[in-house]
C-alpha cells in the first residue's frame, strides 16, 4: 500500500517537473508559429493560391451584392423624392390668392415644400419647353397668347414627407373654402393618378432593401461554406502531418497555429485583391450607371473619401476572419482524432 | 524504467484481447528486443507506452510516472520525454530534414540559439549533416529512418522506443540503423525495439521478450535467441516466405540435429 502511495506521489512530482521543464515563451512560440505559417503558405503555393482566389471572389460577390442593394434602394428613394402632387387651380387665379392658399396648405405637417405658379408663368413655362418647335412658336401671336393664358390653369406643386399618407392634404384641398373656390373642376389634383407609381416605387425600395440584405447574407453563407471546404480539403491532405506532430508531443496550439496563419495570410491577400478589383470595377462602371439615372452617389462618396481606407480594412478583416474560422474548424476535426 | 503490471487490453469489437495480462520490467540503460508475429500485440504495447491507447486493466509506469496520472492535457508534455521511432518514419513532408529535427526541440520550447547548436550535432550523429536542407521525399528509406532517429534523440530522452524501425529497409541499411541504436544505447538511453527480423536479434545478443497472442511467452534476459518455433518468418503479400540467410542456416542446423 505504501508503494502505491509513493508511486502516486512520485508520478505527481514527475508530472510537475515535466510541466515546468517545458518553459513557455509566448513570443518565441508565436514567432515560430508565424514562421511556419508563412513557410507553409509558400510551400503549399497551389493550394494557397486556390484558397486565396476563392476567398477573393467571395469578397467581391459580397461587395457587389451589398453595393447593388444600397444603389437600388437609394435610386428608389431619389425617385420617391421627385414625386410631387399638382393641384390645378382655375385660370386667372391671382398671385395673391395663390399665396393665401400656399399659406393654408403649408400648415399641414406632411407638406415639405410648395411651389406656386400663375397661369402666365405656366404659359411661359410652356413656351420655353417648346421653344424648339417652330409650329407652336409660329402660331403664338398676341391674341393666341392671351387665349392660352386665359385657358391655362394656375398650379400648386407640393412635395410631401410621406407620399403614402396624403389624407390630410386631400382633406384641406376638399374642404378649405379658399381651395374649394379656386380648384379647377376640369382637372383633378394628381395625387390619385400618381398613387400607382408611388406604390410601385415604394415596393421597389422595400425589395431592394430587404432583398439585397437577404441576398448578401445568403451569398456570404455560401461563400463561407465554399471557403470552408476548400481549406478543409487542403487540411485533409495534411491530416497525417497533424497526427505526426501529436505523436512527437506537440501542443495543440503549436499544431494549429501555422494552419491558422496560412489561412489568415490567404484571407489577407484575398481582401486586398478584392478591395482593389471592387474599387477599380466600381469606379469604371459608376459613370455609366449614373448615365442611366441610377443613383451611385452614396458609394462613390464613400470610395472617394478617407473612408475608402476603412472599406479596404473591412475587406481584409473579413478575409482574415473567414480564413481563421474555417481553418480552425477544419483543423479541430483532425486534432481531436489523434 | 519501463514497468508493465498485469496489463490487459481488448479493442472494442474484438473477442480475444490484444494484450493479455502482460507484465514486464525493463531496467535503465537496457537494450531490449520485443518480438512476435503480426497481431501478437507488439504495436498495442508500444501504443500503451506512448499513451495512444489506454489499458483496460493493469499498471504502466514509465520513468517513475504512473501513466494513469497523466491527464489528457499533459500527454504532449509526457510524449516529449520519450523518443519514438516509427516503421513509416512519420516525418513532416513539408519540412526539411533540419526543420524536422528542430521541430522536436521547438515544441519543447528550446531557444533558437540552443536549437541551432543542437540540431547539427544530432544530424552529425546520424551522418546526415550534408542532407539538412533536403525534404523527406528526396531521401532514401534508410536516410529517412535516420532523420526519424535524430528527431527522437534530439531532446536526449531517457527512453527510446522504436516500432519496427527496419521493416521497410534493406539488409545493409538495417545494420546501419541497428548500429546507430546501439550507439545511442551506449550514451545511456534505454531502448525498446520491436522487430520481425531474426538476424538483428540474433547478432546483437541482447535481451529478447517474445509476445504471442497478447501474452509474454518468453523473456531471455541475456543473449536471447529469436525462436523460430514461436515466431514464423513474415510472408510477403504474394504469400511467399521471405527466407533470410539466418532462417536457412537454422533450418539446416535443425535438420542436422
Amino acid at each position: 500500500m505504501t508503494d502505491e502511495k509513493d508511486l502516486k506521489k512520485n508520478s505527481k512530482r514527475g508530472l510537475k517537473v515535466m510541466r515546468k521543464s517545458h518553459e513557455f515563451h509566448p513570443i518565441r512560440n508565436e514567432g515560430r508559429i508565424l514562421k511556419y505559417g508563412a513557410k507553409g503558405f509558400s510551400r503549399n503555393i497551389w493550394l494557397s493560391v486556390a484558397a486565396t482566389i476563392v476567398m477573393a471572389i467571395t469578397l467581391i460577390i459580397s461587395f457587389v451584392t451589398i453595393t447593388a442593394s444600397v444603389i437600388l434602394s437609394n435610386t428608389a428613394e431619389t425617385m420617391r423624392e421627385k414625386i410631387d402632387i399638382t393641384i390645378y387651380l382655375k385660370p386667372n387665379t391671382s398671385l395673391e390668392d395663390l399665396n393665401k392658399l400656399k399659406e393654408t396648405i403649408e400648415k399641414d405637417a406632411n407638406v415639405k415644400s410648395v411651389v406656386i405658379s400663375t397661369s402666365k408663368e405656366e404659359y411661359e413655362k410652356f413656351l420655353s419647353e417648346n421653344q424648339d418647335s417652330e409650329e407652336i412658336i409660329d402660331v403664338m401671336d398676341e391674341e393666341m397668347s392671351e387665349l392660352m393664358i386665359s385657358k391655362m390653369q394656375a398650379t400648386m406643386r407640393l412635395k410631401v414627407y410621406d407620399v403614402d399618407n396624403l389624407d390630410s392634404v386631400k382633406e384641406i384641398v376638399e374642404t378649405d373654402d379658399g381651395f374649394v373656390a379656386a380648384v379647377d373642376e376640369e382637372k383633378a389634383p394628381t395625387y390619385d393618378v400618381n398613387q400607382v407609381e408611388i406604390a410601385t416605387i415604394t415596393s421597389w425600395a422595400k425589395i431592394a432593401r430587404t432583398g439585397g440584405l437577404i441576398l448578401a447574407i445568403v451569398f456570404l453563407m455560401i461563400s463561407v461554406l465554399i471557403i470552408f471546404s476548400t481549406i478543409r480539403m487542403a487540411i485533409f491532405s495534411r491530416r497525417e502531418e497533424i497526427y505526426m506532430m501529436k505523436l512527437v508531443g506537440a501542443d495543440k496550439r503549436f499544431i494549429r497555429g501555422p494552419f491558422l496563419i496560412e489561412a489568415e495570410i490567404s484571407g489577407m491577400i484575398a481582401g486586398i485583391i478584392a478591395a482593389m478589383v471592387s474599387y477599380v470595377g466600381f469606379m469604371f462602371l459608376a459613370p455609366k450607371m449614373a448615365g442611366y439615372g441610377i443613383d451611385v452617389s452614396a458609394i462613390t462618396d464613400v470610395l472617394n473619401s478617407n473612408q475608402s481606407v476603412l472599406v479596404c480594412a473591412a475587406f481584409v478583416l473579413l478575409g482574415v476572419l473567414i480564413g481563421r474560422i474555417s481553418s480552425r474548424l477544419a483543423v479541430q476535426k483532425y486534432l481531436h482524432k489523434a | 524504467m519501463i514497468l508493465l503490471e498485469n496489463v490487459t487490453k481488448t479493442y472494442s469489437g474484438d473477442k480475444t484481447p490484444a494484450l493479455d495480462d502482460v507484465s514486464l520490467h525493463i531496467e535503465p540503460n537496457e537494450f531490449v528486443f520485443l518480438v512476435g508475429k503480426s497481431g501478437a500485440g507488439k504495436s498495442t504495447l508500444i501504443k500503451m507506452i506512448t499513451k495512444e491507447e489506454k489499458p483496460d486493466a493493469g499498471k504502466i509506469v514509465i520513468g517513475g510516472i504512473d501513466l494513469e496520472y497523466v491527464k489528457k492535457r499533459y500527454i504532449p508534455n509526457y510524449r516529449r520525454r520519450l523518443g519514438v521511432v516509427f516503421q513509416d518514419f512519420k516525418l513532416l513532408p513539408r519540412r526539411t530534414v533540419y526543420e524536422n529535427v528542430a521541430f522536436a526541440l521547438e515544441i519543447a520550447g528550446m531557444s533558437g540559439k540552443d536549437i541551432r547548436k543542437t540540431v547539427p550535432k544530432v544530424l552529425e550523429l546520424v551522418d546526415l549533416l550534408d542532407q539538412a536542407k533536403k525534404f523527406p521525399a528526396q531521401l532514401s528509406g534508410g536516410q529517412k529512418q535516420r532523420v526519424s532517429i535524430a528527431r527522437s534523440v534530439a531532446r536526449q530522452p531517457k527512453i527510446l522506443i522504436a516500432d519496427e524501425p527496419t521493416a521497410n529497409l534493406d539488409k545493409l541499411t538495417t545494420e546501419e540503423i541497428i548500429e546507430l541504436l546501439k550507439k545511442i544505447n551506449d550514451f545511456g538511453t534505454t531502448i525498446l525495439v520491436t522487430t520481425h527480423n531474426e538476424n538483428i536479434v540474433n547478432s546483437l545478443q541482447k535481451r529478447v521478450i517474445t509476445l504471442k497472442d497478447g501474452k509474454v511467452v518468453d523473456d531471455q534476459k541475456r543473449g536471447g535467441i529469436y525462436k523460430l518455433d514461436d515466431v514464423k518468418t513474415p510472408k510477403t503479400q504474394t504469400g511467399r516466405t521471405i527466407r533470410t540467410p539466418g532462417y536457412a542456416m537454422k533450418k539446416k542446423k535443425v535438420m542436422i540435429q
